[in-house]
């Protein structure tokens, strides 16, 4: 009885998660999800390229990322919170760096660090403003965070203007 | 004419070849640096979650409000024997979950800032996680796991 019921527990919780992969598809790592989880971003192993993978979670569909077929291995993603803006890491020559993408207008910007640091890992405030970013400096890992100035903010509908 | 023209359109290019100029919070990222290696940063709106380097050498999960410019007590989150792995927080700061590793195990945990309770979330199949996500509402948790060797992500609502 008490094994029938744990086994309840466990059907139960295995139909509360939802799993991303696709044919055709390696290792997928580093997933982020948009402000209510509308869509989930993630690294996935194309043939040996680490991209960035967009899919809308109530369909199943991929979503397009323009201007993103260079720049491998992607890394660290993160969304704002209808999912307009993307922040991850790319590969530019033997140097990591952090960019933006507006999904809105297909803008792609570096994100330019002060002098001296290399990004390791970001996170997106959720309405764009501000970034959390682990940055490399002389050999150590440091938290610093930074202000995104002239971007519109990403905001749930319905929430009050700043 | 024609030297100024050539000059303010390479202005121009250079300015847009530089992307977005970030701009460093100058009075929290004195407050917030540490010695020893800090890791895993997500923001919350008001906030900041990572994990950072304690005072007995181990590593333990951090907040810090942005607001009060201060950081904030976790009670009953870090543990001593055990060590952090990533972490993750909502938009209101209220939710954080956590991956760590304890007694050989690695575990999936969602902690309640408000209530201070940590609830240990399962994975079926077993798999050992990695990485985690939560969405800025707090209701999706997104996490890497280990199956099989390889590497997976799923989604789970958190109510």
């Amino acid at each position: 009885m008490r094994r029938a019921l744990l086994l309840l527990v466990l059907v139960l919780l295995a139909g509360c998660s939802q799993r991303y992969s696709a044919p055709g598809l390696g290792d997928q790592e580093d997933p982020a999800l948009s402000g209510n989880g509308r869509l989930l971003v993630s690294v996935v192993d194309r043939g040996g390229r680490r991209s960035l993978r967009l899919v809308e979670r109530s369909t199943g569909r991929e979503l397009p990322l323009p201007g993103l077929r260079q720049g491998q291995p992607h890394r660290s993603p993160s969304l704002s919170w209808t999912g307009r803006y993307l922040a991850f890491i790319r590969q530019r020559g033997t140097r990591p760096e952090a960019v933006l993408l507006d999904r809105l207008s297909g803008r792609l910007q570096p994100l330019a660090l002060p002098n001296d640091r290399l990004p390791e890992r970001l996170s997106l405030a959720p309405d764009g403003q501000q970034l959390a970013v682990q940055v490399l400096r002389r050999g150590q890992l440091d938290l610093e965070l930074f202000r995104l100035p002239g971007l519109e903010p990403d905001l749930p509908a319905g929430a009050p203007l700043p | 004419m024609r030297l100024l023209a050539s000059t303010l359109l390479g202005l121009v290019l250079l300015s847009g070849c530089q992307g977005l100029r970030l701009q460093p919070l100058m009075g929290v990222n004195t407050r917030l640096s540490t010695p020893g290696d800090d890791r895993s940063p997500s923001m919350a709106r008001q906030g900041v979650v990572w994990i950072a380097p304690g005072p007995a050498g181990q590593h333990q999960v951090r907040w810090f409000d942005l607001a009060s410019g201060m950081g904030g007590p976790l009670p009953g989150l870090n543990r001593p024997d055990a060590q952090p792995i990533s972490v993750s927080v909502d938009a209101k700061g209220s939710r954080i979950a956590l991956v760590r590793s304890l007694d050989g195990r690695t575990e999936l945990l969602l902690y309640n800032r408000n209530l201070a309770s940590v609830r240990p979330l399962m994975l079926v199949p077993a798999g050992v996680p990695a990485r985690v996500a939560l969405s800025a509402d707090g209701q999706q948790l997104a996490v890497q796991v280990s199956r099989g060797g390889r590497w997976e992500v799923e989604v789970m609502r958190v109510p």
